[in-house]
């Protein structure tokens, strides 16, 4: 089945995707055998051959991704996503570091909650109002 | 003077005779000391071969036993050597053989078990999507399997449970004895395995075998998962190249830290919060990691076209079979006997007889889920909801994961009710408020219904639990909030900060990644076609007529023709 819109014939799953994840798969096997094998030389032949593979293969997808076509989605903040996803990990420190500043089972719970609840503003309030901001179905 | 000597010379013969005497009782007494200890070996020898020389010979065997009582004798009992005959020696191997083959047995047919929850999984995300995407979304699921178990048998394994070594259930594993870790504030951190890579070296052993068997299907579970989630617009490559990452990676990091020995389950002993981070089956390393890994590429992916209007307010998009929809439930909740009772990974020794009440925990947690659902629809709405009330089971289900080893039936049955509510306002939050489109609610059912799961250790564990003495290496059973330990609440919350901080982030981050290099959702044309054609090239139902869809759902698709 071919797919046309404006902008000429658009691509949907294709023998060029099949081959990039097929090498994905031997890169990331011979990556893998090179940890098993770290030791020796060949261990580490055999890693570098991996990433260089995995490298290949992501940019090969990269180059045929254009092809993909319109998609339902508009371009919005990666400066707002990444302030989001941080502010969900920064959550996660405090919980961390609160075990060690103090050793009462109260004062964890709490800056536990605390962290956990930084994680979720994260999560709930900012990165949805990144992504929805410039939403398609808003227009 | 010869008087005297006389009389010298007889104390000294009655000295000798008295030492003489002394000296024969005491020998005596040495002996009759000494044979004890040797006689039990002879008598209990003698007893093997006596019950061998009783044993149904081969002529009454030839007979046939319809009865089975002359099957299975001492016959059946290997010996070292067949001159000497059966020894005490002999029969205790072959007890502790039949021990740790019990435990195989019980472990990989629970193994199966959850294995077979992927065709429920498969019925209840492919029902609850439209007709136009149900290839697609039986192929998500079909392939899951195998894209995960690669990644898992390549570094994921190894990753998860390389430095796991003690469980004596499964005969030690010692050659899963590389744990990697990092020191803070004076303790060392387990943070990820080192052993076990392509299930090769020491670790190509038995015992490992069957581990690597359990702990696979799990993963694949947690992978599973997020195809629903991002079900009708996920481009089939980005989501083999995810769900590779997430087995290689995200699930086994997770995973090690909670149960291959990481810095989770070693809470209790380095910071003295109860027992640890505990999590009996999976509520947060399986359901969690999956539920939220399912939030982090939905958010990526976006909604699909239709589903929310201008103004925010969304559009119900009907599944095209409820009918697979609560079989697969079935299969689901069947497959949860495995889950849960499996986890013991073991039914002899060690405490595991406690799998009947893990069992029936389960089963009525998913009882008190469907209740919590669909009667909280039926009094919402008005009606019946089929697929909440399915959401609603596997809620329970979900929920009662973490707490099964730990918690009473009237503790699993208040949990499951209160994940079979939760599943339903998790769904209307996440759909209006925050705008995210899970078209089976599976971050719902396993997102937040795992971190329930998690959180509900540290309230109901009762403390009649006994797994050989010791959890996550602290003794004494796993008591939580309510039965009086409060510390082990906070081991539970910590966590749940680490699946909401660390595994919600670094999917994102990965699938942004993905996002970049590959484009993780389909064209507006292929989404609007439904995607069985473009992306797998066959109609899941290709004798069926497709019905026009409303124009609210494929306002997108004006411009644009299939040729």
């Amino acid at each position: 089945m071919t797919l046309r819109g404006p902008g000429g014939v658009v691509m949907a799953a294709n023998k060029s995707q099949g081959s990039f994840y097929t090498l994905f798969l031997a890169a990331a096997t011979v990556l893998c055998a090179g940890v098993f094998l770290w030791s020796g030389g060949l261990g580490k032949l055999l890693f570098v051959v991996g990433v260089l593979g995995l490298l290949a293969s992501l940019f090969g997808m990269l180059k045929i991704k254009p092809l993909e076509g319109r998609t339902a989605l508009k371009p919005s903040s990666t400066a707002m996503k990444l302030i989001g996803a941080f502010v969900a990990a920064f959550g996660w420190f405090i919980t961390l570091f609160g075990m060690h500043l103090t050793i009462s089972v109260a004062g964890r719970m709490i800056l536990a909650l605390v962290g956990i609840g930084v994680t979720l503003f994260g999560i709930i309030v900012i990165l949805p109002a990144a992504f929805n901001k410039n939403a398609v179905w808003k227009t | 003077m010869k008087k005297k000597l006389i009389r010298n010379s007889g104390w000294i013969l009655c000295l000798v005779f008295s030492c003489l005497v002394l000296g024969i009782t005491a020998h005596a007494q040495a002996t009759a000391a000494a044979k004890p200890a040797a006689s039990p070996a002879v008598p209990a020898d003698t007893e093997l071969k006596g019950a061998l020389a009783k044993a149904p010979s081969q002529a009454d065997l030839a007979k046939g036993d319809p009865g089975g009582t002359i099957t299975g004798t001492m016959n059946d009992v290997p010996v070292a050597d067949s001159k000497v005959g059966p020894t005490v020696s002999d029969v205790g191997t072959q007890v502790g053989q039949n021990k740790i083959a019990i435990n195989f047995v019980w472990t990989l047919i629970t193994g199966y078990l959850v294995m077979f929850m992927q065709a429920g999984f498969a019925m209840v995300e492919a029902g609850l999507c439209r007709v136009k995407n149900a290839n697609h979304t039986y192929m998500m699921n079909f392939f899951v399997y195998t894209a995960g178990l690669f990644s898992y048998w390549l570094i994921g394994f190894a990753i998860q449970q390389g430095g796991s070594a003690g469980n004596g259930n499964l005969g030690g594993l010692y050659s899963l004895n590389s744990e990697h870790t990092l020191s803070f504030f004076g303790e060392a951190w387990g943070i990820f395995g080192g052993t076990g890579l392509f299930l090769s070296g020491h670790t190509y052993d038995v015992g490992v075998m069957v581990l690597f068997l359990f702990e696979m299907v799990f993963m694949d579970t947690a992978l599973t998962i997020v195809t629903g989630a991002c079900a009708e617009r996920w481009k089939f490559l980005a989501f083999c190249v995810a769900s590779s990452v997430m087995g290689a990676l995200t699930y086994p990091l997770y995973a090690n830290w909670a149960w291959g020995g990481g810095w989770l389950s070693q809470l209790g002993a380095n910071n003295q919060l109860g027992h640890g981070y505990c999590d009996f089956a999976g509520s947060g390393v399986v359901h969690a990691v999956g539920g939220i890994t399912a939030l982090a590429v939905c958010m990526i992916v976006g909604p699909r076209i239709g589903k929310f209007n201008r103004d925010g307010s969304s559009n119900p998009i009907i599944g095209h079979d409820i009918s697979a929809v609560l079989i697969g439930c079935f299969i689901l909740a069947f497959g949860w006997f495995g889950f849960n009772p499996g986890s013991t990974l073991g039914a002899s020794a060690a405490g595991n007889l406690r799998i009947g009440t893990i069992a029936v925990d389960t089963m009525l947690a998913g009882c008190t889920g469907t209740f919590g659902a669909m009667l909280y629809m039926w009094m919402k709405n008005g009606k019946v909801d089929a697929s909440m009330s399915g959401n609603g089971l596997l809620a329970g289900l979900v929920a009662i994961t973490a707490p099964s080893g730990f918690v009473s039936t009237v503790g699993a049955c208040i949990i499951g009710l209160i994940a079979g509510v939760l599943v339903c306002l998790s769904v209307a939050f996440i759909e209006n408020v925050m705008k995210v489109d899970d078209p089976v609610g599976a971050i719902s059912v396993h997102g937040t219904c795992g971190l329930w799961g998690v959180l509900s250790v540290g309230l109901f564990a009762d403390g009649t639990s006994n797994y050989g003495g010791a959890w996550n290496g602290v003794a004494g059973s796993v008591t939580g909030l309510f039965y009086g330990d409060a510390s082990q609440l906070v081991a539970q919350l910590v966590g749940i900060s680490t699946l909401l901080g660390f595994v919600f982030t670094f999917s994102f981050l990965v699938n942004l990644a993905i996002e970049f290099f590959v484009g993780q959702r389909v064209s507006v044309e292929t989404e609007v076609a439904g995607l069985d054609l473009p992306e797998m090239g066959q109609l899941g139902y290709p004798e069926f007529v497709f019905k026009p869809e409303p124009d609210v759902l494929v306002n997108a698709e004006k411009g644009y023709a299939v040729a």
